[in-house]
């Protein structure tokens, strides 16, 4: 095997000033995304249509170097960002307030989130961590939300038609939705929910006790997504999360390859991933 | 065998950052992140799965011995998003490439795989935002 040095850094962050007018005129040659209207035919909010991907990913940019030039690509993660000054937005806080007796578990486990955290081995993140959807379907009567996801891509069917939640439904990551609009906001109930995961990376684990209210908006052409979770077995209070803006996309969905963990045996400490 | 690595630039500190926060396992548990190392030979497989794809290099150790090496680097969401399809890596499936990255820190032939240069010279590598940021103010 031959190592050799990498390349000195000098040179690559003069690859990376010349790379910036060429990814600039990348971006712009993307296809623009056609104006949609504030509302659906039956009066309710259009929140109809493919959303920005809204999973989160690692923020490194990519450079690509071809015989013709340099570009560099960087992911938009806005949608996974907490937003600030969204109109419509409950007043929230960054993280939830668990009970005295259990502060010592959710340490425990954000300390060891690398080998604790059911998702980093393709577990499903479940609401509310999945996020927003990338598509909505809207109907009269009904939401079908559409996810790209690496544990598979789920999908949501929530009635808004009055329907009650459904009697003897399974526990399951997704929970069983009902939703109904409350002005120009979509309230969507989640309940039923099994134990086993987390609503959040920080060892935000709950109890079959939660419950989960998102909230749909929008916001000029953005869709804005919030959500509270409840779970007075564990939690002190109930948790608003800050809100989220989601700007519209014409990316199709892809289906998400199969997930092969392959990394926890090769921990060998528990660092999470905020630390280095 | 010989082995060399990077006197720990600013610079290679913050392309590791790359790859250090994101919402998956924490890559300082597994990979050896002040060190970037190159090695060189034949890409024979990727395999485009999640949480992260696979690059399969087979490279001479310094006794000559073939090396099998299992190089994993972000997810195919990130790849896409950025540009990347699994076309576009394995194109370079049999031929000679140099691949850069993070090996593990329990000494197996696995790494997290920072950049791959292509027989023809044009190479795909992962640089960190606020580095991307700074070139274009």
């Amino acid at each position: 095997m031959n190592y050799r040095l990498p390349a000195a850094g000098a040179a690559v962050v003069f690859a990376l000033c010349a790379a910036a007018p060429l990814a600039a005129q990348d971006k712009a040659a993307k296809p623009q995304i056609a104006p949609r209207p504030l509302r659906a035919p039956d009066g309710h909010p259009n929140l109809d249509g493919i959303w920005a991907f809204a999973i989160d990913l690692p923020p490194a940019a990519l450079k690509k170097q071809t015989a013709s030039g340099v570009a560099v690509e960087r992911v938009d993660q806005s949608s996974r960002q907490d937003a600030t000054n969204v109109p419509g937005a409950l007043p929230s806080t960054p993280a939830p307030a668990y009970k005295p007796e259990f502060q010592a578990k959710v340490k425990y486990l954000f300390d060891h989130e690398s080998k604790e955290d059911p998702v980093f081995y393709c577990g499903k993140p479940g609401v509310p961590r999945i996020g927003s959807p990338r598509r909505i379907v809207q109907l009269p009567g009904e939401m079908i939300f559409l996810y790209e996801d690496i544990s598979g891509d789920p999908w949501r069917i929530i009635p808004t038609d009055g329907r009650p939640h459904l009697a003897d439904a399974s526990p399951s990551a997704y929970g069983d939705s009902v939703g109904h609009w409350e002005g120009d906001k979509l309230v969507v109930d989640v309940t039923n929910f099994a134990e086993d995961g987390w609503f959040g990376e920080g060892g935000y684990f709950h109890s079959d006790a939660m419950r989960v209210t998102e909230r749909f908006w929008r916001v000029g052409q953005n869709l804005a997504y919030q959500f509270t979770v409840e779970d007075p077995k564990v939690l002190a209070a109930p948790w608003t999360a800050p809100p989220r803006l989601v700007k519209p996309s014409n990316e199709p969905l892809e289906e998400s390859p199969k997930c092969v963990e392959a990394d926890g045996k090769l921990l060998l400490n528990s660092d999470h991933h905020g630390q280095r | 065998m010989q082995t060399r690595t990077s006197l720990a630039s600013a610079l290679v500190s913050l392309l590791a950052i790359a790859a250090a926060a994101w919402a998956h396992h924490s890559p300082s548990a597994e990979f050896d992140m002040a060190k970037r190392v190159s090695l060189t030979g034949t890409l024979t497989k990727i395999d485009w799965v999640n949480p992260h794809i696979v690059a399969f290099l087979e490279a001479k150790g310094a006794d000559g011995a073939t090396e099998n090496w299992r190089m994993e680097s972000n997810p195919p969401a990130w790849f896409r998003r950025v540009g990347v399809s699994r076309n576009d890596l394995a194109k370079g499936i049999g031929q000679t490439v140099t691949v850069e990255g993070n090996r593990a820190k329990d000494g197996n032939l696995y790494m997290y795989m920072l950049k791959i240069t292509f027989a023809d010279g044009s190479s795909l590598e992962l640089v960190n935002n606020a580095v991307t940021e700074a070139s274009t103010q």
